[in-house]
């Protein structure tokens, strides 16, 4: 059985007396240890589902199964104990997380909060923590700001798999960060994956780095499905009208020189 | 070739917290007339910097020595008449508050002393020229009812607008989603080559800079750490840093990093 089933989610925006549907009849799921990516332009619904997964705002219409339960019914007690096991990464973490929080402070919250670790325990496991995303424990003192933005994000995801998460929605959450590190942190993510068969919801507009990282992608326009399947499969030979229009926009190294259109 | 613009030893330091922090270091450079020259690096290269250099946008707080010469113009640059800038932010570029056809007519106006009927149908043109649709109406749109690609051209129009030498990109398409960036890049290169302007692409993107430029300039805590023509740079690159963004690239061409075998569903 699949860990996430999302079945005919709609999600509709209303603008003065025009209705907009943002998300519109989207169906998909999620295996558990699998990434399945998210990709299309802007507005084609793609953070939008992001959002409705995490519970951040509410469908229109549709359902979502996690865990073997229907998410959408759980609330209070149930809802805050499964939140646990889905968790979030964002493109920009400055703005994730309180800007006047230590490290330490950040990767607290989690542990006391989903009463994970007693207070005496609780350095103990930011330490663990910390090194589980490669950086050091004499970091924990260091304020949110001080640090650089590749380490930064290594915290946002210290942070998400403090609950032991069995799902984590990356919203674009490498696709600001130097090409340099880029790399490291997709490595890490991929290592956690391995090691502890959490399953991504991958969003992003870089085709090439799906292509890398991901074992299916959805291609998203306006709304709707255009397209999905095996990441490769797809990126490698895309049938629809968007999917082509992505991989022609995708930035190459060695494209033959075209004459300006 | 004929230099448009010579960069000489040009130094460049913030002061921050007390703190001077050299953000360009000894950078000699020339841009020559009618190229279109990338410059990329990582965050903190000082790519930014040195186009704000150029367009003489420096914050009064930053200390410069050195010196950039412009043997290709018979004056002194000038910001919106001899250059145009175009940053990655419309939004935040462009007034909120003005229609966009006065923001492109008041470089026109300002800058080539056009009467305010002769600006206005000059910006009706430029829209026509970035490919807004229906440029008629737009003149009298404001930045809010455009889509972030349509506030983009906007911003290139009133960058273009007084006719500049020297058009310079700073992360120009970063914000904007792959289909549109693609566009804008088409854009910028048409309207380069049919005004016979001089480009200064600053960007991140080691391949979007490949397909856009004829000569690369890499940059890596305000060093130029390697200057070469496109195909040398992404052929055969001298410096290990340089390699090292390369490899970084993620293309679609890139093989996957994720051992597909060791899902076990």
């Amino acid at each position: 059985m699949s860990l996430l089933t999302v079945s005919n989610l709609t999600k509709r925006y209303h603008r003065g007396d025009k209705t907009i549907a943002a998300v519109d009849d989207v169906s998909f799921h999620i295996d558990s240890g699998e990434t399945l990516a998210l990709a299309g332009p802007s507005g084609s619904g793609k953070s939008t589902i992001a959002r409705l997964v995490l519970r951040l705002i509410e469908p229109d219409d549709g359902r979502i199964d996690f865990e073997g339960d229907d998410f959408l019914a759980l609330n209070g007690a149930a809802l805050r104990v499964r939140r646990a096991r889905l968790q979030m990464v964002f493109q920009d973490p400055l703005a994730a997380f309180n800007p006047r929080a230590t490290v330490a402070r950040v990767l607290d919250d989690p542990l006391r909060i989903h009463g994970i670790a007693s207070r005496s325990e609780r350095p103990r496991r930011i330490a663990a923590l910390l090194e589980r995303v490669g950086l050091t424990a004499d970091l924990a003192p260091r304020a949110i700001h001080e640090i650089s933005g590749g380490q930064r994000q290594r915290v946002a995801i210290a942070r998400a798999v403090a609950t032991k998460p069995s799902l984590i929605v990356l919203d674009e959450a490498v696709s600001a960060l130097d090409v340099s590190v880029r790399g490291q942190i997709l490595d890490l993510l991929l290592d956690l994956q391995r090691q502890e068969r959490i399953a991504y919801l991958f969003i992003s507009h870089d085709l090439g780095v799906i292509r890398a990282i991901a074992h299916r992608v959805v291609l998203l326009d306006a709304g709707r499905i255009a397209e999905s399947g095996d990441a490769c499969a797809v990126i490698d030979a895309p049938q629809s009208a968007i999917g082509k229009a992505l991989v022609a926009a995708a930035p190459r190294l060695n494209r033959t020189k075209q004459d300006a259109s | 070739m004929t230099a448009l613009a010579t960069i000489r030893d040009l130094t460049v330091t913030y002061r921050r917290d007390g703190s001077e922090v050299a953000a360009l270091k000894s950078i000699n450079l020339d841009i020559a007339v009618g190229e279109r020259l990338a410059i990329i690096g990582e965050s903190g290269s000082g790519k930014s910097t040195l186009a704000l250099a150029i367009a003489r946008l420096l914050p009064a707080s930053s200390a410069v020595s050195g010196g950039i010469e412009w043997p290709g113009l018979a004056h002194a640059p000038l910001g919106g008449r001899d250059i145009g800038f175009v940053f990655q932010d419309p939004s935040a570029s462009l007034d909120p508050v003005m229609a966009i056809g006065k923001q492109i007519a008041e470089v026109a106006h300002t800058h080539l002393g056009l009467t305010w009927p002769q600006a206005y149908a000059k910006a009706k043109h430029l829209l026509e020229r970035v490919r807004l649709p229906d440029p008629g109406s737009a003149l009298r749109a404001f930045p809010h009812q455009l889509s972030g690609g349509q506030k983009q051209r906007v911003a290139i129009a009133a960058a273009i607008a007084a006719g500049p030498k020297l058009l310079i990109a700073d992360e120009a398409t970063s914000a904007l989603d792959t289909i549109v960036q693609a566009e804008i890049v088409a854009l910028i290169r048409r309207l380069v080559t049919e005004d016979g302007m001089t480009l200064l692409f600053i960007s991140h993107d080691i391949a979007l800079a490949a397909e856009l430029a004829e000569r690369i300039a890499v940059f890596r805590h305000g060093q130029l750490v390697e200057l070469g023509t496109t195909a040398e740079i992404v052929g055969a690159p001298a410096q290990a840093y340089t390699r090292t963004l390369l490899d970084a690239h993620i293309g679609l061409d890139a093989k996957p990093l994720l051992n597909r075998a060791g899902l076990d569903v």
